[in-house]
């Protein structure tokens, strides 16, 4: 049975995952109205879980009491729907697929040219297309793993569509959508596996 | 056609047949150095496993009886013809014995040669333009210990600094450890130069066996070794990647040495090594402390106080520059990373998420400086010359991968001289000695080179 994460939980978990951020990356991330998650901050910030930072970092992030809140729920949450096992099987399909990601978000930075390396300047087509052709059979195979984990915990969900609208903006032109925006593929998918790790309670 | 070939110094098939790595082992048997027995198993027998999914028949006696003495332990890698570091799968600890069934041998086999097709060396050949049909030697090999007791180790090192070109042995050594233990990450290494005083029978051998390797390659070496009870044993030989200030210095002490000639070294060097050369780079003097050394991820050379962990960043960033020293980053340093200028990890190679993201921020990065140790609970960070309180200003060179104590003075191009003397020797070639931009007269001599061939 699908197990359906309660909104303040789901916000303090995002932003467990995500780290420092604003309040649109969150609505972003949890598929929120922005009113809701700010209503759910203001909530998390009188109990003390979240604090906003000012100044020119300013942002909304944990506290330390927030971080053992988040791990004791989220432990709790997949305790209850019991999918433990399954969530760790998806996690290891997760791990084979995680360094050919990154291989290719190096190779979306970076080209090898006569033995040397060097930025790519996305001067040649030729090149972009062939890497993007990567992501794109890499995000095939990434979309059998997130259905095996939105399965497991329903939250996972909100990831596929994520990384579907990063690719589909680098195709049509948007190049900082693979590796360097805060909502690029690399982004996305570098929460997914914060998300899978505190999930699983697992140490770096 | 032998499909199982012993390695030795007779051993001579292409590199299509039986990978680069065999061909490596067979130069060092030639250069009368110890290497381990072993034997390689073709890459046709690959294609053919990649086709049937099971090993041939008969293969895997053929390969216990070719390694001769038994029962041993054995490693057994992959080695294509073209180099896909990290891409297939290494199996160590293999037990073999005589006669009797050999399953784990047939497992480790399989692992390898299917390993070629895994989606990852899949995805990396399509970006490097390599074929898909070619396949992947396998090379078993009897294991050394390097953990086996106080006069045994491992390491890597190239016969020149492949950061500055200084010609001098660099590289690392893990003592009373594996080699994997390096890659793991479990242990944190050391400078080359720390085996000469601690075991130096190995470091004289070792530094002969690179000044005799240099000298046959007539090249820059790169070699992996392990050292057990005293005794010094070679896994891997290679011609060793340098590019940028450190190429164009190599090529010009060559010259020098007499390994190559003038015209050679000119033809070695590229418009983008010289191009290269002119990114700043930090050049260490005698006043500076190195305090580690990792893979540079991100160029650029960068000075800030020590923060290790992003809040700390953030803090630090109002008073002045910082850099973000971390094991490894995640998403949940990323306010740190914004705020530092510069990023430095002990772990991850050079497509790590803090490479990415340092890359997409445009912050100079050094990552897997290994020989660091970070305690982000107590706030410090072990180097090789102490331990660093948060707050201490180190500076960091995303290019060659050194950390040092400091405000580092010594940021220059460091290959003027080097550079002058090649270019002089460029225009000999070329016969024109009017002044231009040095990528051109490099370029002219290429030419006068490419004409002179073709006649």
């Amino acid at each position: 049975m699908a197990t359906t994460t309660p909104l303040d939980l789901l916000v303090l978990h995002t932003l467990r995952c995500t780290g420092h951020t604003d309040l649109g990356r969150l609505a972003a991330a949890t598929g929120l109205p922005p009113a809701t998650v700010e209503s759910e901050l203001l909530d998390l910030a009188a109990a003390g879980l979240v604090v906003h930072a000012t100044g020119p970092f300013a942002s909304w992030g944990l506290s330390a009491r927030g971080r053992a809140a988040d791990a004791d729920r989220i432990a709790a949450e997949l305790a209850a729907a019991g999918t433990g096992p399954a969530l760790t099987a998806a996690l290891d399909r997760f791990l084979e697929l995680n360094p050919e990601l990154l291989d290719l978000c190096t190779a979306w930075q970076l080209r090898g040219a006569g033995g040397a390396t060097v930025v790519n300047d996305h001067s040649d087509p030729e090149y972009d297309a062939r890497v993007l052709d990567r992501f794109v059979d890499l995000d095939r195979r990434a979309a059998v793993v997130c259905e095996e984990l939105t399965a497991a915990l329903g939250r996972f969900g909100r990831y596929r569509p994520r990384l579907a609208l990063a690719l589909r903006r680098v195709r049509a032109g948007d190049l900082r959508e693979a590796t360097d925006s805060t909502t690029s593929f690399h982004t996305v998918w570098a929460e997914l596996h914060e998300d899978l790790l505190t999930t699983l309670g697992i140490p770096r | 056609m032998s499909r199982v070939h012993t390695v030795s110094a007779q051993l001579d098939e292409p590199a299509a047949s039986i990978g680069a790595k065999a061909r490596g082992l067979a130069e060092l048997h030639r250069l009368g150095l110890p290497v381990p027995a072993a034997v390689v198993v073709t890459t046709e027998v690959c294609r053919g496993v990649l086709g049937t999914g099971r090993l041939p028949d008969g293969l895997v006696e053929e390969v216990t009886s070719a390694l001769g003495s038994l029962p041993q332990q054995v490693s057994v890698r992959s080695g294509a013809a073209d180099s896909m570091p990290g891409m297939m799968r290494t199996v160590l600890d293999v037990a073999v014995h005589p006669g009797g069934p050999n399953a784990p041998l047939a497992d480790a086999l399989r692992e390898v040669f299917t390993s070629w097709d895994s989606p990852r060396a899949r995805t990396y050949r399509t970006l490097h333009d390599i074929p898909h049909d070619r396949g992947t030697a396998a090379i078993v090999q009897v294991m050394v210990d390097g953990a086996r007791d106080d006069h045994s180790g491992s390491g890597v090192a190239f016969s020149r600094d492949p950061n500055t070109g200084a010609p001098a042995p660099f590289g690392d050594v893990l003592f009373g450890h594996r080699g994997d233990d390096v890659v793991s990450g479990r242990v944190r290494t050391r400078p080359l130069g720390e085996l000469a005083g601690r075991e130096p029978a190995v470091w004289a051998a070792l530094t002969t066996a690179l000044d005799r390797a240099e000298r046959r390659l007539r090249r820059p070496c790169y070699v992996e070794f392990t050292y057990e009870s005293g005794r010094l044993w070679f896994l891997q030989l290679r011609p060793a990647q340098v590019t940028g200030l450190a190429a164009l210095r190599i090529a010009v002490d060559l010259a020098d040495d007499g390994l190559i000639d003038r015209p050679e070294a000119v033809r070695r060097t590229t418009e983008r090594d010289l191009d290269r050369a002119r990114t700043p780079t930090l050049a260490p003097t005698g006043a500076d402390v190195v305090a580690g050394q990792g893979i540079g991820a991100c160029p650029g050379v960068v000075s800030g106080r020590v923060a290790t962990s992003a809040d700390a960043a953030v803090r630090y960033a109002a008073g002045g520059p910082v850099v973000l020293v971390r094991p490894e980053t995640s998403p949940h340093d990323m306010h740190g990373l914004a705020a530092a200028v510069g990023i430095l990890t002990t772990r991850g190679g050079p497509a790590c998420h803090a490479a990415v993201v340092a890359r997409a921020l445009g912050r100079p990065a050094v990552v897997g400086a290994a020989d660091l140790d970070v305690d982000p609970v107590a706030g410090t960070v072990t180097t090789r010359t102490g331990t660093l309180a948060e707050g201490t200003v180190i500076t960091i060179d995303g290019t060659t991968g050194q950390v040092v104590l400091g405000h580092a003075g010594a940021v220059v191009d460091d290959a003027g001289p080097h550079r002058d003397r090649l270019l002089d020797w460029a225009d000999e070639i070329s016969g024109d000695h009017t002044p231009r931009p040095g990528p051109d007269r490099l370029h002219d001599a290429h030419t006068a080179l490419r004409t002179e061939e073709n006649r």
